[in-house]
C-alpha cells in the first residue's frame, strides 16, 4: 500500500500501490505527488497498473498534477486496467495525457 | 475540592478527615457504602473518594463497582484502603475499577502525594468534559445546517412535470446529507424544451455548493446573461446554442484550482418539441439511453468527453437524434453503474440497460421506482457510497 517514486534518467517513475484510487486516498497521493513537483520533478511516469477502480476524486489528483506543473513537465500514464480503461474513454483523458501499456515503453517515448 | 471518606471506625475516619483539611480540601465523611453513595448522588461536587474495604452494610469493593456501573455524570476518583499487604487485593480492587490504594495504617505523606495526582486526573477529565460539551454543540450546529442545506437542496429540484409535450420525472439520493449531482429541465422557446445533468466531483459540503451555483446558472435561461441562448440581429433575436458549444462555453467558465479539483460530468441536450429533433452533448458523464418506443429496444447514446473544469480549450461534440413518438431518454449519474453490492461487484451499464429495456412500457414513474427497488436491493443497505440520481423524459407529441 502506498506510493513509490524512482528515478529514471530524465523520468520519475511513480507506481501507486493501491487498488483503488478514490476520495479516501485521494488527498495523500496527492500530497505525495505535489511534493515530488515541489522538489523539481517534472517529467512524470504513472504506473497505475495495480488500479481497478478509480473515481471522480482519483481522476481530479491526476488532472491536478498536469495543472500543478503548468506546461513546465509532463505526466505519461502507464498500464490502466479495464475499469479505469473505460473511465479514461469516457472522460477522454487520451486527449489530457500519453497512456502507455508499459513503463518501458512510456520511458523509450520522449513524445 | 471535596473528598468523601468512608470509614467504619470512627477513630479512623476523624484522623482521616482533620489531616485531609489541613490540606486544604473539604472533607466530607460516611460510615458505610451504602451512605456513601447515596451522599455522592446528592453531592455532585464531591470528585474524590477514600474508602475503607471492610465495612458494613456495602463494603469498598461493591461501592466501587457501583459506582462504576451508574451514570453520574461526572468521574470519580477512587482511592481504595486495602489492610493487608497482599497483591491480590490491589489486583481485584483494579479490576472493578478503583484509581489508587493506600495501605493501612495510612502513611500521611503517601496520602498527600497520591491525592495530587488524583487532583491532576479529575482537573484533566473536567477539561475533556469540557472539550467534549463544545465540540457536541458544535457537531450539532453543523447537523442543522447541513440539514438546513439539504432542504435548500431538495426546494432546488424542479418537479416532476410536463413541458411543451415532453414529461420529465426523476429520483435524487445524496449519499451525504447533501450531494453534488443536480439537474434540471425548461423551456427555451417555444419549440424548445432542454434539460441537464451533472455531478461534480467527490461529494459532501464542497461539491454541493458547487452544485447550487450550477443550478442558479443553467437557470437562466432565457435571460441576456444565458448561457444557453444568444441575441442576434434578425427575428426571433436568439440564437439557441448547440450542446457543445454550452458545454465549451461552461469548460471555459470553470476551471478548477489544483487546491479544489471541483471539476464535473454533464451531459446537456434540447429537444425541438414539434418535430422531435434532439441535440445532446456529454462531457464525461455515462452516456445516456434511448428507450426507442417502436423498437422496443433501448440503448446507450455514444458520447465521450473531457470532464468541464478539468482543462481549458476543449472542444465538445453534439448528437443529433430523431426522437420517435413515445421515445424516452434516461440520464443517471455513475453512482447507479459503480454501486457495489456486498460481493464488491458494481451494478453496471448492461444490468441497467436490461432493466430499462424490460420497463420499457410501465409509465415513467413506476420505472423510477423499479429502478431504485434493483439498486437498492443490490446494495442491500440503503447508504449509497456516492450520489445516486436518475432523470427520465418522454416525448409525446
Amino acid at each position: 500500500m502506498g506510493y513509490q517514486s524512482s528515478q529514471k534518467g530524465d523520468a520519475t517513475v511513480v507506481t501507486v500501490e493501491e487498488s483503488r484510487l478514490d476520495a479516501s486516498i485521494a488527498g495523500g497521493f496527492k500530497d505525495f505527488m505535489m511534493d515530488l513537483i515541489d522538489s523539481g520533478n517534472a517529467e512524470f511516469v504513472i504506473d497505475i497498473s495495480e488500479i481497478s477502480f478509480m473515481d471522480s476524486s482519483g481522476l481530479g489528483v491526476i488532472v491536478a498534477i498536469l495543472k500543478q506543473l503548468n506546461g513546465k513537465g509532463s505526466v505519461k500514464l502507464v498500464g490502466p486496467q479495464k475499469a479505469v480503461s473505460d473511465l479514461f474513454d469516457l472522460t477522454c483523458m487520451d486527449r489530457i495525457f500519453k497512456i502507455y501499456a508499459t513503463v518501458d515503453e512510456a520511458l523509450n517515448n520522449s513524445q | 475540592m471535596d473528598i468523601l471518606i468512608v470509614e467504619d471506625a470512627r477513630d479512623q475516619r476523624f484522623i482521616l478527615s482533620t489531616f485531609i483539611r489541613k490540606l486544604g480540601y473539604v472533607a466530607h465523611e460516611a460510615e458505610d457504602g451504602r451512605q456513601a453513595l447515596s451522599y455522592i448522588e446528592a453531592n455532585p461536587q464531591i470528585p474524590i473518594v477514600i474508602s475503607d474495604w471492610v465495612m458494613p452494610e456495602m463494603d469498598g469493593i461493591e461501592l466501587c463497582q457501583t459506582i462504576r456501573g451508574r451514570d453520574l455524570g461526572r468521574y470519580i476518583y477512587f482511592v481504595l484502603l486495602t489492610g493487608n499487604q497482599d497483591n491480590d487485593a490491589v489486583v481485584q480492587g483494579m479490576s472493578i475499577g478503583a484509581d489508587d490504594f493506600l495501605h493501612k495504617p495510612i502513611n500521611f505523606r503517601e496520602l498527600e502525594v497520591r491525592l495530587k495526582a488524583g487532583v491532576r486526573i479529575i482537573e484533566l477529565e473536567r477539561t475533556l468534559e469540557e472539550r467534549n460539551k463544545e465540540l457536541a454543540g458544535a457537531f450539532k450546529i453543523i447537523k442543522q445546517d447541513l440539514e438546513s442545506a439539504a432542504k435548500t437542496q431538495a426546494e432546488l429540484l424542479v418537479q416532476p412535470t410536463t413541458i411543451d409535450k415532453v414529461s420529465f420525472d426523476w429520483f435524487f439520493k445524496p449519499s451525504k446529507i447533501i450531494g453534488g449531482d443536480m439537474f434540471g429541465y425548461f423551456s427555451l422557446s417555444d419549440e424548445h424544451v432542454a434539460f441537464y445533468q451533472l455531478d461534480v466531483a467527490g461529494h459532501g459540503i464542497p461539491s454541493a455548493l458547487f452544485s447550487f451555483s450550477m443550478n442558479n446558472l443553467m437557470g437562466d435561461n432565457t435571460g441576456k446573461t444565458s448561457l444557453l441562448r444568444e441575441t442576434i440581429a434578425e427575428a426571433p433575436y436568439y440564437r439557441i446554442l448547440d450542446p457543445h458549444e454550452v458545454l465549451g462555453c461552461l469548460n471555459e467558465r470553470f476551471q478548477t484550482t489544483v487546491e479544489s479539483m471541483l471539476y464535473f460530468t454533464m451531459v446537456y441536450g434540447v429537444i425541438h418539441t414539434p418535430t422531435g429533433k434532439l441535440s445532446i452533448s456529454h462531457a464525461g458523464h455515462p452516456p445516456a439511453m434511448w428507450m426507442k418506443s417502436d423498437l422496443g429496444e433501448t440503448d446507450f447514446v455514444e458520447g465521450e468527453g473531457v470532464p468541464v473544469g478539468m482543462v481549458p480549450g476543449i472542444t465538445y461534440e453534439t448528437k443529433n437524434l430523431q426522437l420517435t413518438k413515445g421515445d424516452r431518454l434516461f440520464l443517471y449519474s455513475d453512482g447507479i453503474v459503480e454501486c457495489e453490492n456486498n460481493q464488491g461487484d458494481m451494478f453496471g451499464q448492461d444490468k441497467l440497460k436490461n432493466l430499462l429495456k424490460e420497463s420499457q412500457t410501465l409509465p415513467m414513474n413506476d420505472v423510477i421506482v423499479s429502478v431504485q427497488n434493483q439498486i437498492e436491493d443490490w446494495q442491500g443497505h440503503g447508504q449509497f457510497e456516492d450520489d445516486v440520481t436518475y432523470l427520465i423524459m418522454e416525448w409525446q407529441p
